[in-house]
């Protein structure tokens, strides 16, 4: 109400001028400190700026340095400032177009590898841990920049789906690279997989986390080390085309849907009933 | 909120966001050995905001005709349109003046306001902690062997391997 009152007749004021100050201040020492490389040997991970600028705002709100009303005014900046990091990431897919379209069936269809997210994730979430519409923002990608644009655009940051995903961007900043490397260390060990799938399958769309699971693969395959590079990074490149639109069109409606599904059946008998009919239903709208 | 207070809000924080990029930019890239000076990232910092506010116009158009899609859909559309070397006339001044602001100082700025925020949600993000530490790396987990197991089967099928 008071806002509305404050708002009134106004088109732009700066009564936010702490916020914006507050987060220049943030930005500056956290790239003033710059990314720290971690780790030895093959797992080997990076501590990024933008974690620093999470922590510190952790720390603020902790130390209650940071109101409650400044928290509400930043939430929806998040939405605005992220549409600088689309253009510029948008921007690499132009000069790498045909090394996209010279790339073979098998790399393209790997991609639809990448929906393995939710099918590992999910059920984890909502069955394990009994979480709510924040597993949904978990487990639908990896939870890089892109997946942090896309929920923040369509259902907020501030959301439940939006805490899901930045929790999984904290936990795959901090942990992403390890797990993948250690991950990579035990697939290249069953020797179930070619060293080539499992460069493909390096390309998940973050480069650090591309970089710890290509390590090991390398590591262990040194006459082929140029062939399996290759074959990542062109994946990485698919990933960044695709994987926008993979998690928009196909990854996240699907992850809905089985998160209806997982949550359904867990409510038991009695609504067993209801189910039946709204598929029914669903069936007889799809005959039509 | 108005349309045009809407409009406004976009307008200021974009600015804001591009000064703040920019300072971000100048530090990161003294760390890598060779500064960047934020005056010299104005040119892709203003082509930027630009795109963004066409992707946000094409956003109000389609939504006029009953179509709501995500504006990211848009600006990275027109974003990856203009960065086609040899279709679109500025595909390689854009290289030039893009190579001079980082992804990651365009990151932070993000994750310093959602640092700010951050602070009204914490309390169910404990609650839910270590669910979503384990249901995240279960998604990485996910993918990379996904990914393993369809390229391995193609690759054996077109003889490749």
């Amino acid at each position: 109400m008071s806002n509305e009152k404050k708002n009134d007749g106004k088109l732009l004021d700066f009564k936010d001028w702490k916020v914006h100050l507050l987060c220049l201040i943030m930005v500056v020492v956290a790239d003033g400190i710059g990314s720290i490389p971690v780790g030895a040997g093959i797992i080997k991970f990076t501590l990024l700026p933008m974690l620093y600028a999470l922590v510190i705002g952790i720390i603020l709100a902790a130390a209650k340095v940071i109101k409650r009303d400044m928290m509400e005014i930043a939430s929806p900046y998040i939405g605005i400032s992220v549409m600088f990091l689309s253009v510029r990431m948008g921007s690499t897919i132009g000069p790498n177009l045909k090394e996209v379209l010279r790339a073979g069936l098998p790399l393209l269809l790997q991609e639809l590898g990448n929906l393995g997210t939710l099918f590992f994730a999910l059920p984890v979430g909502v069955l394990v841990f009994k979480m709510g519409r924040e597993a949904v923002g978990c487990a639908f990608s990896t939870s890089r920049e892109g997946a942090l644009a896309i929920v923040g655009d369509i259902y907020g940051l501030d959301s439940p789906e939006g805490r899901g995903v930045m929790g999984a961007y904290i936990t795959g900043t901090l942990l992403g690279a390890i797990f993948n490397s250690i991950l990579a260390s035990i697939l290249c060990a069953t020797g179930l997989f070619h060293p080539y799938a499992l460069g493909m399958a390096a390309g998940t769309g973050s480069a650090s986390m591309m970089a710890a699971a290509l390590g090991p693969v390398v590591e262990a395959f040194p006459d082929m080390a140029e062939q399996i590079s290759a074959y990542a990074a062109t994946s990485q490149v698919l990933t960044g085309v695709d994987g926008m639109y993979m998690s928009l069109f196909v990854a996240l409606p699907l992850t809905n849907f089985l998160y209806r599904k997982l949550k359904r059946e867990k409510k038991g008998a009695e609504k067993a009933i209801d189910y039946q009919k709204v598929m029914s239903d669903a069936e007889k709208a799809e005959d039509e | 909120m108005s349309k045009k207070q809407e409009w406004a809000v976009r307008i200021k924080v974009l600015v804001i966001t591009a000064v703040i990029a920019s300072i971000g930019n100048m530090l990161s890239t003294w760390h890598a050995g060779a500064v960047v000076m934020p005056w010299e990232t104005i040119p892709a910092l203003i082509s930027m905001f630009a795109i963004v506010i066409l992707g946000c116009l094409a956003d109000e158009l389609m939504r006029k005709i009953h179509i709501s899609l995500p504006k990211i859909l848009y600006i990275s559309l027109f974003t990856m349109l203009l960065s086609i070397p040899g279709f679109s006339p500025i595909a390689e001044w854009m290289q030039v003046n893009y190579a001079k602001i980082g992804v990651l100082p365009l990151c932070t700025p993000i994750l310093a306001y959602a640092g700010i925020s951050i602070g009204k949600d914490m309390d169910s993000f404990k609650k839910q902690g270590l669910g979503i530490v384990v249901t995240s790396l279960m998604a990485f987990a996910g993918t990379y062997i996904g990914s393993a197991i369809i390229a391995e089967v193609l690759l054996r099928l077109t003889h490749v391997i």
